[in-house]
């Protein structure tokens, strides 16, 4: 058999078993209460038992069996709330307000026992109550009896174990409404977390869960399980992007390629030209297209470890001048004069491969789009923020603000450069390499139009503080 | 000269038994590591190309045994995995040079070239000479015809490497692998203006170039 959802519910489990254990402990106080009120009543009335006979037998001993006689008979017209029997030694009664004994075995010595006396309660309705009583020898051989009606006591812890009984019930009755309830409330929160979750594994990645603002432990989760979707949906969105990229990068190269080839093919078949050409041609349109699945391999690779690989600790001035000095030839032979600036004695960790490709891409880029006479410069140096900044200014066409944001991502060239070899990934990769590192790309305007020149471009590699 | 090709592509062993024969190499085919190590242990080999990833006995193991074993026939890893670890563990384990799928044929001559010629100059050497051009490796000096060639740092590592590979192709990537020390391909060929400087230094005023260029290769340093 099932339960309704609501009794499988954790908090209304949680209810139920602190409740359980309430109960429990509420009904060990109740066995308190009654063994301490029942006991201390019933040791106070033998007391007050025990008293009453003494002073009749110190009345006997003082003024004899007459003595005592007259004060059993005024003292059981009284208020006081004894019962007394008198009876000569063998036991017939001589005066007292109830009409035998109740102890059946009696051998001489003060013998108690516990009894029950018909009575009239206050509505005149007869009712049986529990008594106490002692009975013992006086020294004349008379027996005496004193006992007392212990019923109003009992009656009282009656009461109160009835009115704890009542407050259990109460308190139960209410733990459990106060466990529907908070489980209807969690059950409610929870179902639009479910919801969500189902709608994903459905395939709707842009479900998003209700946050309430209610700050609790459930809109964090909510707002935890959003920010993990928006992290996912943008990621699928670069995977569909760059699938997309990938076909349409690698496509154009290879369907360029396959017609060379075809078209050779047919010249070699119909005996004219030379296949020589069309060969070579192919097989630097094969590099250009191993190139692009290298640079698209490796930013896949950079993004789905999230952090660079086998990183150490380096000086960025020793890196920075390493590629500089790789570079710098290449800007004289284009006529750009380079410049380099580097502050010593800083740190960074990071993977220095993927760090000195990344400068690399870099300054391709910038001796690539720099004209002839114009400057390239290459600095490091330390942020206020404490990051360390690796940066490279030219003074070519520059990038438009508009189009900064989107030539970081993968695959996009500007329209005006599309004729320029390079498949577009440059950097992107950069962009990779900087994530990787828990640093980030910044593009900038470079130093402003100078005549012809101008206004260039500042791209700065940021990387956090060792 | 004998090289052991362990490869389980066999049209890519194919390829390869073809193009170095082609080069003048003669060539022994195993297409798993198994067939490699009883290969190895059989025949005498001037270097053997082995593939990193392969059925029943991968290349690093194979490799792994035969250094054990004592053998230090020259090793060059073909491997897919082209990353810094991946390199890393492949000359862990006893390669001596390592090439990333897929490569240019001229790459795969040019380094077997090197791994080969490498076992004829056991000494250490302090003097280079190839024709009439000398580099002094204690004085870092270079002369040509007698007269001295001031040469930059890294100019000096450039030509170290291409006098200690005269007579062979070494291709750019190879320079920017043992010269900088660099693993990633750089979109422009910044290699080839080295090389122009390089080549300007120790060829201009001279009869006789020595430093040439090899059509889809690279380049070669001839005496």
């Amino acid at each position: 058999m099932r339960l309704p959802r609501i009794f499988r519910t954790t908090p209304f489990r949680l209810t139920l078993l602190f409740l359980a254990l309430f109960a429990s402990a509420a009904f060990a106080f109740l066995a308190y209460i009654y063994v301490a009120t029942a006991g201390e009543a019933a040791r106070r009335t033998d007391q007050e038992i025990t008293r009453e006979m003494r002073s009749l037998v110190q009345a006997y001993d003082r003024a004899g069996i007459a003595a005592v006689n007259q004060a059993t008979i005024e003292r059981a017209a009284s208020e006081r709330p004894f019962l007394y029997l008198l009876m000569d030694h063998a036991g017939e009664t001589i005066s007292g307000s109830i009409e035998e004994s109740p102890v059946e075995e009696f051998d001489g010595q003060p013998t108690w026992t516990t009894f029950q006396i018909t009575e009239e309660d206050e509505q005149g309705r007869l009712v049986r109550n529990p008594a106490r009583g002692l009975q013992q020898r006086l020294r004349g051989g008379e027996i005496l009896f004193v006992g007392a009606d212990v019923g109003e006591d009992e009656a009282y812890v009656l009461k109160i174990i009835n009115a704890l009984w009542g407050a259990g019930a109460l308190v139960v009755m209410l733990g459990l409404a106060g466990g529907v309830l908070v489980s209807r409330n969690v059950s409610r929160s929870m179902a639009g977390l479910t919801e969500v979750v189902d709608a994903v594994r459905n395939g709707d990645l842009g479900a998003r869960a209700r946050v309430r603002g209610a700050r609790d432990e459930f809109d964090e989760l909510a707002q935890g399980i959003n920010e993990m979707l928006d992290r996912l949906e943008r990621s699928m969105a670069g995977h569909k992007h760059s699938g997309d990229a990938i076909a349409h990068d690698l496509r154009s190269p290879l369907t360029r390629l396959r017609a060379r080839l075809e078209v050779a093919y047919l010249d070699v078949e119909a005996g004219k030209g030379d296949p020589q050409e069309a060969l070579a041609q192919a097989l630097t349109d094969t590099d250009g297209v191993l190139k692009t699945f290298g640079a698209v391999l490796s930013i896949a690779r950079l993004q789905a470890a999230g952090t660079a690989p086998d990183p150490v600790l380096f000086d960025p001035a020793d890196l920075a001048a390493d590629i500089a000095e790789l570079y710098e030839p290449l800007c004289e032979d284009k006529g750009i004069d380079f410049a380099a600036e580097f502050t010593r004695d800083l740190q960074v960790r990071g993977n220095r491969e993927f760090l000195a490709q990344a400068l690399a891409n870099i300054l391709d880029n910038a001796i690539k789009y720099t004209p002839s006479g114009g400057a390239i410069m290459l600095r490091v140096r330390r942020r206020s923020s404490g990051e360390v900044e690796f940066s490279v200014t030219d003074t070519g066409p520059g990038v438009p603000e508009a189009d900064r944001e989107r030539v970081v991502q993968r695959f996009v060239r500007l329209e005006n450069s599309r004729n320029e070899p390079g498949a577009g990934l440059g950097l992107s990769l950069v962009t990779a390499v900087a994530e990787a590192h828990q640093g980030r790309l910044e593009l900038n305007e470079g130093p402003g139009k100078v005549g012809e020149m101008g206004p260039g471009l500042r791209v700065a590699l940021i990387l956090p503080r060792a | 000269m004998r090289i052991l090709i362990v490869e389980d592509d066999l049209e890519a062993a194919e390829a390869m038994d073809r193009g170095l024969t082609e080069a003048g190499y003669a060539c022994v085919r195993a297409a798993d590591g198994e067939e490699g190590l009883a290969a190895a242990r059989d025949g005498e080999f001037d270097v053997m190309i082995v593939d990193r990833m392969m059925p029943r006995m991968d290349g690093v193991t194979l490799i792994t045994t035969l250094r054990r074993e004592g053998d230090q026939t020259p090793v060059l890893f073909l491997s897919a995995l082209g990353e810094v670890g991946d390199r890393v563990a492949g000359l862990q384990a006893g390669g001596d040079d390592y090439l990333v799928k897929p490569y240019a044929f001229a790459e795969l001559i040019a380094r077997v070239e090197a791994l080969a010629r490498r076992r004829e100059t056991g000494s250490v050497q302090t003097l280079l000479r190839v024709g009439d051009l000398e580099m002094d490796l204690i004085a870092r000096t270079v002369h040509r015809q007698g007269k001295e060639i001031d040469l930059q740092p890294r100019e000096f590592q450039l030509l170290e490497f291409m006098m200690r590979h005269a007579g062979q192709s070494v291709t750019r990537t190879m320079l920017l692998e043992k010269v900088w020390e660099y693993h990633f391909d750089p979109q422009t060929n910044v290699i080839d203006v080295h090389i122009s400087r390089l080549r300007s230094k120790i060829d201009k005023g001279f009869d006789r170039p020595m430093l040439q260029t090899v059509r889809g290769a690279g380049y070669r340093l001839d005496a």
